[in-house]
């Protein structure tokens, strides 16, 4: 495998991993605004409005940004009725054919965060609720974490590729 | 073409998008994203982005993640190791008494979470190597922890029960309440079939023996307080949250604090455990959350093109059925569909056709997200597709096989069709307790 194409699998690796272990601690910002919601309300009596929708960004920002790190991580389930059958080479040999129906639907997905985006810039768009945050940075961090997936699809892809020709890479 | 060939050539190409392994989020997404795109050309684009956003405001799935991080973290906190040691003692003595112990043990456990997972982790990890060891049947103790495990979606909480409330619009406490009774007449149910099964072939579950289970009573009693912190866990999530105390998506974050302390208590939480946890919490949260993505896609598409309609029409007027015909249509149907493609993706499709063909109809949609849950379960275990047969694959030990894990069903998913058809006759099994806390 040409150089640039193993510098470009180790980098958007390390990216991933980076971001999906900073993803995979929002779980206890999840765990404390809601409980914190929870013992505000009951027991001092104080009822705070913006927790869950700040739970709901976080949920958002969970499993956009931690995407590609799952990706790598192999977590997604696959229908393995044939696809168990084959050897590892020709798993690899399937994956980076089929790798086009994961980019094609990242890709629409992508142009659809971004003008979602725009739509969201020009028009200050809000969650309509008490808090009434912005939905700029929410949408902004899916952009973002929509790219990486992207970008791991591709890292994913030359993995296939170059074990599909029987040359590993790490 | 007509729309409704356009749906099934849309189920046609996901099934063979599946069939290839990709991942099922990118195999149901690019069908979408294409028929969208077929459909609507540029207005199409927007679909797949703008299910993300539905997605962001069907809030109670927050409960999702928090149950996984629940799971992981009580399958490793020690507490089910104390409670199998309760039922392998106060069980042991009866034929086949560890796997009825080890269904006692999966009823707590889903009592405490809202997944098959935690059940499964440890069913795979705890019960199945005690009982090999024992020299129960692989076959038969394999079907057990699959199937004990699968009332994780029945017995409140259950995520699958608060997914479907948010499609059909229905109270989340009374589905959970709906699924209680009904998960406990299952558990009683798998005992009857193990207790008599062993009886007539009793080499398939021999009794513990004597010295081990013949512990002095006050001993036996005090094994009884490994049942302690699990009715704790269930009071302070589920039972505030039925009494009205804390929300849905509060009581599961309180859930998980309370998981989470039961393990700092046992001293069983060190930085490995908990990294592994969020770790795996993290990959088990996305593969969901991008299942439901790209399924919510699929069904806006499906939504367009009138496909609940087409059903409406095509079982009403067309093949002039009843009301009771077309519900045994849409649960045969969605048995058939949940042995190809994924359960979750499945329920986030099919639901918005049926459920308002069920409101029509005149049945009750709690009583129906009993059933459908029901139907889940055994989508669960039946293969080709089944989350528990994966999981099963992964974390089960090495002597036991695919095909074990394949043969060891059968007896289990007939008791759930029994189970099943019960539900379907005698409505009250579900909506009796409902119809007690939430009297109007």
């Amino acid at each position: 495998m040409p150089t640039f194409i193993v510098n470009y699998v180790r980098i958007v690796d390390a990216i991933s991993t980076r971001f999906g272990r900073i993803a995979m601690l929002l779980i206890f910002v999840m765990i404390g605004t809601l409980l914190l919601d929870a013992i505000t309300r009951n027991v001092i009596e104080i009822p705070l409005f913006w927790c869950v929708e700040l739970a709901q960004f976080t949920l958002a920002a969970y499993y956009i940004m931690g995407g590609a790190y799952s990706m790598q991580l192999e977590t997604h389930v696959r229908m393995d009725l044939l696809y168990d059958r084959l050897s590892e080479r020709n798993k690899a040999r399937m994956d980076s054919f089929t790798a086009i129906f994961l980019v094609v639907y990242l890709i629409v997905l992508l142009i659809g965060s971004i003008s979602s985006t725009i739509y969201a810039i020009e028009t200050n768009q809000r969650l309509f609720s008490m808090w009434n945050p912005s939905v700029i940075p929410i949408k902004v961090i899916m952009v973002l974490g929509i790219v990486l997936m992207l970008l791991q699809a591709f890292s994913i892809f030359f993995k296939d590729l170059a074990k599909a020709r029987g040359v590993e890479m790490a | 073409m007509s729309y409704e060939a356009i749906a099934i050539l849309m189920f046609a190409s996901m099934l063979l998008m599946l069939l290839t392994g990709q991942r099922v989020f990118a195999a149901i997404g690019i069908v979408s994203t294409v028929a969208a795109l077929l459909l609507w050309g540029e207005g199409g684009v927007e679909m797949p982005f703008t299910a993300a956003f539905k997605l962001f405001k069907w809030y109670p799935l927050l409960t999702l993640p928090l149950f996984i991080y629940m799971g992981y973290i009580l399958s490793e906190s020690g507490i089910a190791d104390d409670l199998y040691r309760m039922f392998h003692v106060w069980f042991g003595g009866l034929k086949g008494g560890l796997a009825v112990g080890t269904i006692g043990l999966m009823v707590v456990i889903s009592a405490m979470n809202g997944l098959s997972v935690a059940g499964m982790a440890i069913g795979a990890t705890i019960a199945l190597p005690e009982m090999l060891r024992r020299g129960y049947d692989k076959i038969m103790i394999t079907g057990v922890v699959q199937a004990g495990s699968s009332l994780g979606i029945l017995v409140p909480p259950s995520v699958v029960l608060v997914l479907y409330g948010m499609i059909a619009r229905e109270s989340v406490g009374k589905l959970w309440l709906a699924g209680a009774l009904p998960g406990l007449m299952m558990a009683a149910l798998f005992i009857i079939y193990i207790v008599i099964r062993c009886r007539v072939q009793p080499h398939l579950g021999p009794t513990v023996s004597e010295a081990e289970r013949n512990l002095p009573m006050a001993e036996k009693l005090r094994l009884l307080r490994a049942g302690i912190i699990p009715f704790l866990i269930f009071f302070f999530m589920t039972g505030l949250f039925v009494m009205g105390i804390t929300s849905l998506v509060e009581s599961s974050a309180v859930g998980a604090t309370a998981a989470t302390l039961a393990a700092l208590v046992k001293r069983r939480l060190n930085r490995k455990v908990l990294e592994e946890t969020v770790r795996k919490t993290l990959g088990i949260s996305c593969m969901f959350m991008w299942i439901i993505l790209a399924a919510l896609c699929f069904g806006a598409v499906f939504d367009g093109i009138g496909a609940a309609r087409a059903i409406e029409t095509l079982f009403v007027t067309r093949w002039n059925l009843t009301p009771w015909e077309v519900l045994i249509m849409m649960q045969l149907s969605y048995l058939f569909m949940g042995m190809f493609l994924d359960d979750t993706a499945m329920l986030v499709i099919v639901a918005p056709l049926y459920v308002p063909l069920v409101k029509i109809l005149g049945f009750d949609p709690v009583w129906y997200g009993v059933l459908y849950t029901i139907t889940c379960q055994i989508a669960y275990m039946t293969p080709p597709f089944g989350y528990n047969l994966f999981l099963m694959r992964a974390m089960a030990p090495p002597e036991i096989t695919l095909v074990d894990i394949y043969r060891s069903i059968t007896p289990f998913v007939l008791v759930m069709i029994i189970a099943l058809i019960l539900v379907m006759v005698f409505p009250q099994i579900a909506l009796w307790l409902p119809g007690q806390i939430y009297t109007r």
